[in-house]
């Protein structure tokens, strides 16, 4: 038995130095945190309920947008960002809160969105992203 | 410790199994690029050789976002040949440091899938901060800051800023040291919504210049007012 549980514990033990090996290498490229905090993040439920207090963001590429979005969204997205913000800050007021989406295509464009929204305008808004995306809000839509 | 030897053993072999499986075996993995100020692209190059003794086709090359396109050059690798991933990042308005990933899913069994990763620096030019500022319908006019600072890779003398709306005047002041400059920014008044865009020019001794935006906005309608000479609710006296 005791045997069985040495033999378990080093089989363990050679399993992690790999492990560990890579986390030491690559220390500087993983990030071991999500790039979102929860607090940060909001389900399709939750927003879709905010009705008309609520901002909507598409943070996609045009050619995403224009094929279709969110009833309302507005479009801002970081490869035209200078061209799109003032017509964004046009419709903003200080208020309402700010719900930014992307696809699962397009990645963090939403994160990268909220956070020069908060960070380079900072603006008081509660700004969130929106989990699982543009998928989430079509799979909602049906 | 004869009990352990074969589970050593078996471990081992899968371990050396893998790794002379390996086939398809990839230069860098991660590339870091710096463009320079001025650049639309950032452009990384993903090298390869098969050092394995069967072909290997590629199944797939997706890239993590939209702004990033990646290709590969052919679709079928055959044995020594070598080749390369190509990753095109498109820097349009963004800024600071971008991570993009592109996924190259292959047919070579022991590792099917690569992630490889584009590191883009981006040149540090002017910090505007903040890049957008208000006033509520109805506040005070009191001038507002905007504090721009020139960046390690963009040594500017001097910036000029004009605004889109004549409802905002701004003045220009330079910060003892060099390098950073308060923008004083005031509504003429409050008593409307409006918005405009503060244009900002860096002067540079070389190059065309790049512009720079910031934002400014009255928001809302002013409280409601009640019309001339509508029946007004006292106020409460006052306690002696």
């Amino acid at each position: 038995m005791l045997s069985a549980l040495r033999q378990a514990t080093l089989l363990i033990a050679l399993a992690f130095l790999p492990a560990i090996g890579q986390a030491l290498y690559l220390r500087d490229q993983v990030s071991w945190d999500s790039r979102d905090r929860a607090s940060e993040k909001v389900d399709v439920d939750l927003a879709q309920s905010w009705g008309p207090s609520a901002m909507w963001v598409d943070a996609r590429p045009d050619n995403e947008f224009e094929s279709d979005h969110v009833p309302g969204a507005i479009p801002l997205n970081e490869d035209r960002w200078n061209e799109l913000l003032p017509p964004f800050l046009a419709q903003w007021t200080p208020e309402k809160k700010i719900v930014v989406y992307c696809s699962t295509q397009s990645c963090n464009l939403a994160t990268e969105v909220a956070r020069r929204l908060r960070e380079e305008a900072k603006l008081p808004n509660d700004i969130r992203v929106l989990e699982g995306g543009w998928e989430a809000w079509l799979k909602k839509r049906k | 410790m004869k009990t352990l030897r074969p589970i050593l053993a078996l471990t081992l072999s899968i371990f050396l199994c893998a790794t002379a499986r390996a086939e398809l075996k990839w230069e860098q993995t991660t590339l870091e690029l710096h463009p320079a100020v001025g650049d639309k692209q950032a452009i990384g190059h993903f090298k390869y050789q098969n050092v394995g003794k069967t072909p290997i086709h590629f199944k797939s090359v997706k890239s993590s976002c939209g702004c990033t396109a990646a290709q590969s050059q052919k679709e079928q690798v055959p044995p020594g040949d070598k080749g390369e991933i190509t990753a095109t990042f498109n820097i349009g308005d963004r800024t600071g440091t971008q991570v993009k990933t592109v996924t190259v899913e292959t047919d070579d069994a022991p590792q099917p899938v690569t992630l490889l990763t584009l590191k883009a620096v981006l040149p540090e030019m002017l910090t505007i901060n903040p890049a957008f500022i208000f006033w509520k319908a109805g506040e005070e006019t009191t001038p507002k800051i905007i504090n721009v600072k020139a960046g390690k890779d963009f040594p500017a003398k001097g910036v000029k800023v004009v605004s889109s709306s004549p409802e905002f005047s701004t003045e220009v002041e330079p910060v003892k040291g060099g390098g950073e400059w308060k923008i004083k920014v005031q509504p003429k008044d409050t008593s409307h919504a409006t918005s405009g865009t503060l244009t900002i020019t860096p002067e540079v001794t070389s190059g065309q210049p790049r512009l720079f935006y910031a934002n400014v906005s009255i928001t809302g309608a002013p409280p409601a007012q009640p019309p001339p000479g509508a029946a007004t609710t006292p106020a409460p006296s006052a306690k002696p």
